[in-house]
């Protein structure tokens, strides 16, 4: 049985974690992505230079990693992280990058299977084109996350998706000429 | 003094004078009233609902309101306006859920379960409401008087007595006071406000060539404001509170309404009891709300459990816990006076001390025309500043909020009650689409929207790691600030590496921050 004061908790590993990373950036980061070092000095005037304020802020990370080891020296919350945590947050994660993906994707698609002659940065302020990434990728974020949560497919989930999108449609894209919707600026 | 008051009828007339939105009677109303009747009602219902914060709609409507009324400083007071209403409904609304649902809107409103919703059991569900909203708006009220008294006289004190090297030591006492103050332990705090430093200075230094970049060109124009600080307050929570639901399919479940008798409303003999409650607690709201960093839930706690403990000296008072008016009061007037004086550090340092804070200074920050901070209260000579007509608008605007809330506030709270029976886990989905959404919009850029997941991540690994949020975004809204404070400091006082020491103000406001460290870190 490993003594109380040397169990791995969640809070240790935290600390140990932040002291390695904050000493690595201090280390290696910070001196090999900034042009003017700690001071500079030009002219015969001495400035401080681009790498202080990350320099202490590193710093500060790693004097709060020590700080969290010394705190939890004498007693800390056992138990072992749930593994379940980050599953579900992985698997929500991958419902909104497959959204988005298809937010980014789906309006490209369509014009070159339905408008070949046309290209999507041409249509991208033209409906329906402007609003199909939009309405599929957003109606599968809300629709998947409802269910995912409720562990259970429901058509509820879908009309919920469906008049969330046709909301955010009517007050971005419709009451304001200026606006676009995602992805409709980036293309 | 002729000057003050030509500044206060110049705020006062920035406020009815502005364009009419629409007329009633043939009596035009003025756009920034009808945002802030509009705030204050959406805040009620954002309160009302569980799962929702004032926050959270501040993060969701500050994009739409600058796609509304743009970059000129005329969108200034309709959008301020609008964020708050927001914030004084949520304070309001927060108490509906506690006490007819006993689910807290908002986590300031645990406090009130523990009295209003026994009343409401009792048959007496729209007494405890009207205590509620009487309460709460008493103490609203008295905090924003201090706050129009003391938010100018402290940074007329700043202006004249802090120079460079006192003012880089006042941003680290406040950075230093919110990590101590803060979540589970000093260590995570401080690890949060760095973090918060470290996002905020990546590109964003002197040189031509970016640092800490990476070598990524995304990374160039730095880390958008919006998505690190959406991100970790919005995004992340919901993250967590959806992993909640998914555990425990019941968490935010609404229990039975309770109905009223025919007894119900305020009793005879309430007013007269709750009224030094009321005062009480109030006093510690606003003493509270005017540190950065410490939130409402403990005002809230320390005036409930001062009342209760001294309810238990009192022969044949009735105990706390059983439905006794001067617990709904207690909680409410405490955590309600808290939102004014929170902005006492805000707009006299620049110094943002909750999420509401953050949300002003972000609609500040990207509208331009109002930088907070002492220079808002100058009066120079011969010339009219139009920062401070502004913060008087603000003002006028903050009174008019509460006299809506004191004359309209009940009737809303008790028409939303029915927003507490919307489910959380269909809500909050539905809240993290218009989030990236209203981050597009305002950053027409898919790599905001991917910025604000990645985040939300943190913001997620954060809450399940105990590590607090908010030290993170005002450490992220601090930095630039500190870091050119520092660097004007450092020059201003011929490169002298010691210039944190050089004056015995700037020592004490050192000493201070070390004290805070280590006091108020030990004492949890």
């Amino acid at each position: 049985m490993r003594h109380p004061s040397l169990r791995l908790t969640p809070s240790r590993m935290l600390g140990a974690v932040v002291i390695v990373l904050a000493v690595l950036a201090l280390l290696v980061w910070v001196p090999n992505d900034t042009v003017s070092g700690y001071v500079q000095s030009k002219r015969g005037r001495v400035s401080i230079g681009d790498a202080m304020a990350p320099g202490l802020a590193f710093g500060l990370m790693a004097l709060s990693g020590a700080l969290i080891l010394w705190e939890t020296r004498k007693s800390d919350a056992p138990g072992q992280p749930d593994p379940r945590g980050p599953a579900f947050l992985a698997v929500m994660l991958g419902i909104c990058v497959v959204a988005l993906t298809v937010m980014i994707w789906a309006g490209p698609l369509a014009v070159a299977l339905f408008a070949p002659d046309e290209t999507y940065r041409n249509l991208r302020d033209a409906a329906p084109w402007k609003h199909i990434g939009f309405a599929l990728g957003g109606t599968g974020l809300v629709t998947a996350l409802v269910c995912l949560v409720e562990h259970r497919f429901s058509r509820l989930a879908l009309l919920i998706g469906l008049a969330t999108v046709a909301v955010l449609i009517g007050v971005f894209d419709l009451a304001f000429d200026d606006l676009l919707l995602p992805p409709n600026g980036d293309q | 003094m002729t000057d003050l008051l030509d500044y206060i009828g110049l705020g006062m007339m920035a406020v009815m004078n502005g364009p009419a939105l629409f007329e009633i009677g043939g009596i035009g109303l003025p756009i920034a009233l009808v945002m802030l009747a509009a705030g204050l009602f959406t805040g009620i219902a954002v309160g009302a609902t569980p799962g929702l914060a004032g926050p959270m709609a501040m993060a969701i409507s500050l994009p739409l309101l600058i796609s509304a009324f743009g970059f000129s400083p005329d969108a200034l007071l309709p959008v301020f306006a609008f964020l708050i209403g927001i914030m004084k409904g949520a304070t309001l609304g927060g108490a509906v859920p506690a006490i007819l649902f006993n689910l807290p809107g908002t986590p300031d409103a645990m406090m009130t379960t523990l009295d209003g919703h026994p009343m409401a059991r009792n048959g007496q569900p729209r007494r405890a409401l009207r205590i509620a909203q009487l309460s709460s708006v008493a103490g609203d009220s008295f905090s924003d008087i201090v706050l129009f008294v003391c938010a100018p006289f402290l940074a007329v004190v700043v202006e004249a007595y802090l120079d460079l090297p006192e003012k880089t030591a006042l941003l680290i006492l406040s950075i230093s006071f919110i990590a101590a103050v803060m979540g589970a332990s000093v260590g995570k705090g401080l690890l949060s406000v760095s973090l918060g430093l470290v996002v905020a200075y990546i590109a964003s230094g002197n040189d031509l060539s970016p640092r800490l970049t990476l070598g990524f060109d995304a990374l160039d124009a730095g880390v958008p404001l919006i998505a690190a600080i959406l991100g970790v307050l919005i995004v992340g929570e919901i993250l967590a509170t959806l992993e909640t639901l998914w555990r425990n399919n019941r968490a935010l479940d609404v229990k039975t309404e309770a109905h009223g008798t025919a007894q119900d409303g305020l009793a005879p003999g309430d007013l007269k009891r709750i009224t030094p409650v009321v005062a009480r607690g109030a006093l510690i709201g606003t003493v509270i709300g005017a540190l950065p960093g410490v939130g409402s839930t403990l005002a809230a706690t320390l005036s409930y459990s001062i009342c209760a403990r001294r309810a238990k000296r009192i022969p044949d008072a009735q105990p706390f816990g059983t439905g006794a008016p001067e617990g709904i009061a207690a909680t409410e007037a405490a955590n309600s006076a808290v939102s004014g004086a929170n902005l006492i550090p805000v707009l006299s340092l620049g110094i943002p001390g909750n999420a509401a804070a953050v949300f002003l200074i972000l609609a500040a920050d990207s509208i331009g025309g109002f930088n907070p901070g002492p220079a808002v209260f100058a009066m120079p000579e011969g010339e009219t500043n139009p920062q401070l007509v502004i913060a008087f608008g603000i003002f006028t605007l903050m009174a008019i909020g509460n006299l809506l809330n004191w004359t309209v506030g009940g009737a809303v709270m008790r028409s939303m009650s029915v927003l507490a029976k919307v489910p959380a886990t269909r809500l909050l989905p539905v809240v993290l689409l218009v989030s990236l959404t209203a981050i597009y919009v305002q950053e027409t850029s898919m790599f905001a929207v991917w910025a604000t997941l990645v985040f939300g991540v943190l913001g997620y690994a954060m809450r399940r790691l105990a590590v607090p949020v908010l030290p993170f975004v005002i450490a992220f809204i601090l930095a630039g600030p500190l870091e050119r404070s520092a660097r004007e400091a450092f020059a201003a006082t011929g490169a002298d590496p010691w210039f944190l020491f050089s004056s015995p103000t700037s020592v004490i406001l050192l000493l201070m921050a070390l004290a805070a460290l280590v006091f108020l870190g030990r004492q949890r």
